[in-house]
């Protein structure tokens, strides 16, 4: 019995590295789909799209962008995670992977993934209104010192990744924030330019029109480098604070997609994302390109996921 | 007179003919997407983004805005004809524009919505092009507890909704509050019966549960006697009575002015102008009794206010660069993407293009009511189709509308499921306007008490020190006890007249 349970397993094995191989001869044969777990629109939709028609160039094939929004992200990538593992159905992957298990919102990790590329960081910008008392970050920090608990800072909700910026600064700096949830990071920038609130710490794009209308003012970027689309903006590390936050978005397929099929889609994304379209838009909508090969992106996730889960598991969230 | 010299040169830059075919293609793309439950106009103009990225800039936000304004059009007419709301602004024209197509009337209430929604658009666009600016910086003062308190005062006009039993009506309201609190609770982030599933993580969407309390449930109902299903024995003409001209002229100028002014309010939504201008018009009318049974402010009223309130949106968005909704954050969007930053600079470095997209509004509206008008009567005929016919696609026009919300089959058996439930609920008479307007406003409510208690550390304080929101509360104050004791006069009459 024993023996013939070997058997069929071994045979079993064997039909799959046939198909694989099968699969790669000609992958890709038919249309590749990509999930973007969120609505249409945001940045993570139009990043995917970009890069979703680079890739058609280099594959021959349809690429076709479907949103499954819902459950901070949990709902799309579930769904691909738990996919045939045959490279036809991608994932756009957020950062919010490596949060979800922390928040208790999915058993989603980077474990549930094989990475076919990172493309972007999302740089953090702490935001506050034109006519301020302070100009610096260290200003800043000394009011939220001498003041505790007053300076109250915007997120795009809770746990969410800006709000887990604004923790990571307050917990880099011992000072204390009141946190102020808001259903995405436009509401907050309104409810700052109306004052309503002090500072918010989301995507420095989101902030652009409020800072050329003169009403906000940029204190630091919270990237390792300066973000291009404010040159003269310090960030915190040129400011003396040792932390580097961003957000960051990348591509993923189900967990066991054969090596080739990831490798001819690795290729593909690298080259959709040294488009110069790609680069323009990334830029313009106040984001970084930043490309990591598949070896490398899991590197960086891994990482990734032991920093926010030790961020995350100080901030007593979603109990 | 600078606004009107720069109007002028806008329509120069709109009336170009590549300007005009994108106009066009805008507001028809709006306009379809309208008629079609579950992609709404934010879902549209997100996934034409991508195709404007060769387009001139000016071209490109004429269109996209196109969409935006032209998709309120579009989503009265299936709430008339197959009481199934396109998109969330016109699930209040569900409740009499449906009964008004049931009287052979669905030509009038196109006409009217149609004729409502341009003298909307058209005054809205006014104000923006006149007055934007300062206003724009008032709006800027509701916060949380502003929004708070106006929500509250949302909340006090559906007393006037509840119909004929008040503990219905109340059963009504506890149903859309229970619903409303599904989902992730905003300020801890922590999950509230969502039973484990990922889809209930960020709550239930509004035009999903609306086609399915409205729409399936007027399905199932017939279905019971499917041959004696009430077919309107002609069309009427395509205009409103005589008796109904001032009436209707009143709902119309009441729903410019509250949809003006609640666009302005920076996170709101079209819905809500909507629901409070039906509520107002019920109170204000003289036989309230007709509400709900085909009465025509019912839908001139709520269809004329989510068309002001686009052109009212757009001013944040223009003079402060503030996306105050969702599709106008979308908008922005789409503004940066062509190098364009709005705000109160580019109206100065580049007038031509911001005058450019607010006259290509004034023709994107007439073009609208151009096609809108001769179309209701061609519409209306709808109206006439056997019910054997008619449901089996009404069915699968839900079916897909549903699907496309998430693409994902998720939405379409929670509409099957609120489906049955509104079977159930018109069957033991539990009035269905209140659910969905508790549940809209319910959860902005929720969010903004949670936001402006946490930005006064703990306390309800902020309610009252502000100003604004003082005296709104103040006004709801007034329009509760108005309302109670009106309703107790009017049961005591009712019930003095059961016993006689």
């Amino acid at each position: 019995m024993k023996k013939l349970n070997m058997l069929a397993a071994v045979s079993v094995l064997a039909l799959l590295a046939g198909g694989a191989t099968q699969a790669l001869a000609a992958f890709p044969e038919r249309e590749v789909t990509i999930v973007v777990p969120f609505n249409p629109g945001g940045a993570s939709d139009m990043t995917a799209r970009i890069i979703a028609k680079g890739m058609e160039a280099d594959l021959g094939k349809p690429v076709v962008v479907v949103n499954k929004a819902g459950g901070s992200g949990g709902v799309g990538m579930s769904q691909v995670a738990r996919g045939t593992p045959d490279g036809y159905t991608l994932s756009y992957i957020p950062v919010e992977l490596v949060m979800h298990k922390a928040l208790k919102l999915s058993d989603l990790g980077p474990d549930s993934f094989e990475f076919i590329g990172q493309t972007t960081m999302v740089p953090a910008a702490l935001t506050v209104s034109s006519d301020a008392p302070y100009d610096t970050v260290a200003d800043f920090i000394k009011y939220a010192k001498a003041n505790p608990g007053k300076l109250r800072v915007g997120n795009s909700g809770t746990g969410s990744i800006w709000h887990i910026a604004a923790s990571a600064l307050e917990g880099n700096q011992g000072v204390t924030f009141n946190h102020i949830p808001f259903e995405g990071a436009a509401p907050a920038v309104t409810a700052l330019m109306g004052k309503h609130i002090e500072a918010v710490t989301v995507n420095s794009g989101e902030v652009k029109a409020g800072v050329d209308a003169g009403k906000l003012k940029i204190l630091a970027i919270m990237t390792p480098e300066r973000d291009p689309a404010f040159p003269k903006v310090p960030t915190l590390i040129e400011s003396g604070i040792n932390l580097e936050f961003a957000g960051w978005g990348g591509f993923g397929a189900p967990k066991g997609t054969p090596k080739p099929v990831l490798d001819r889609l690795g290729a593909a994304l690298q080259k959709a994302a040294s488009s110069d379209e790609f680069k323009n838009f990334i830029v313009s909508r106040g984001m970084i390109v930043r490309y990591r090969n598949p070896e490398d992106c899991r590197k960086f996730v891994d990482d990734q996921y032991v920093f926010f889960n030790d961020l995350l598991s100080k901030m007593e969230l979603g109990k | 007179m600078d606004s009107l010299m720069g109007l002028w040169s806008g329509f120069e830059v709109a009336m170009t003919w590549q300007n005009l075919l994108y106009c066009l293609i805008g507001v028809t793309v709006g306009q379809l997407v309208g008629v079609l439950p579950g992609i709404g106009p934010t879902t549209a103009t997100a996934l034409l983004i991508p195709l404007t990225y060769g387009m001139a800039p000016v071209s490109a936000i004429i269109m996209l805005s196109g969409i935006y304004y032209g998709g309120m059009y579009g989503g009265t007419i299936t709430s008339v004809l197959i009481n199934t709301p396109g998109e969330a602004a016109s699930v209040i024209t569900c409740l009499d524009g449906h009964e008004m197509a049931k009287q052979g009337r669905a030509g009038v209430a196109l006409g009217v919505a149609a004729i409502g929604s341009f003298i909307g658009g058209i005054a809205s666009i006014l104000g923006l092009a006149l007055i934007g600016p300062p206003l724009a910086e008032f709006a800027l003062r509701f916060g949380p507890t502003e929004m708070f308190s106006l929500m509250l005062f949302g909340m006090t006009m559906v007393v006037g909704l509840m119909g004929t039993s008040i503990v219905r009506g109340l059963v009504a309201m506890f149903i859309g509050l229970t619903l409303s609190t599904i989902g992730m609770d905003p300020v801890s982030g922590m999950l509230r019966f969502t039973f484990g599933q990922p889809f209930l993580i960020s709550g239930l969407d509004l035009v999903t549960i609306s086609m399915g309390l409205f729409g399936l449930s007027e399905i199932f109902l017939g279905m019971e006697n499917l041959t004696a299903v009430g077919k309107p024995e002609k069309l009427s003409s395509l205009f409103p009575k005589k008796e109904e001209l001032k009436s209707t002229g009143g709902a119309i100028a009441r729903g410019t002015g509250l949809g003006f002014l609640i666009g302005l309010i920076p996170g709101t939504s079209s819905a809500i102008p909507a629901l409070i201008s039906y509520s107002l018009e019920k109170r204000l009318s003289k036989t309230p009794g007709r509400f709900g049974k085909g009465a025509i402010e019912g839908v001139a009223g709520p269809e004329t206010a989510n068309n002001s309130y686009c052109g009212g949106a757009m001013i944040p968005l223009l003079t402060l660069g503030i996306p105050s909704s969702p599709t106008i954050a979308i908008l922005l969007g789409a503004f940066i993407m062509h190098g364009l930053t709005p705000g109160p600079i580019l109206f100065t470095q580049d007038p031509t293009f911001v005058w450019g997209v607010i006259a290509s509004m004034f023709i994107g509206n007439l073009l609208l009511v151009v096609m809108n008008l001769p179309l209701a009567g061609w519409w209306a005929k709808i109206a006439m189709i056997p019910a054997k016919l008619l449901y089996p696609i009404v069915l699968i026009v839900c079916i897909v509308g549903a699907y496309t919300v998430s693409n994902d089959l998720w939405d379409v058996g929670v509409m099957l499921v609120f489906g049955v439930v509104g079977y159930v609920m018109k069957k033991i008479d539990i009035p269905m306007a209140p659910i969905v307007l508790t549940y809209v406003l319910g959860t902005m409510m929720e969010k903004a008490l949670l936001q402006s208690v946490k930005m006064n550390n703990g306390s309800l304080i902020g309610l009252v020190q502000s100003p604004i929101s003082l005296a709104i509360l103040i006004l709801a104050a007034i329009v509760l006890v108005g309302s109670v004791l009106a309703e107790i006069k009017n049961k005591k009459a009712a019930i003095a007249g059961d016993v006689d």
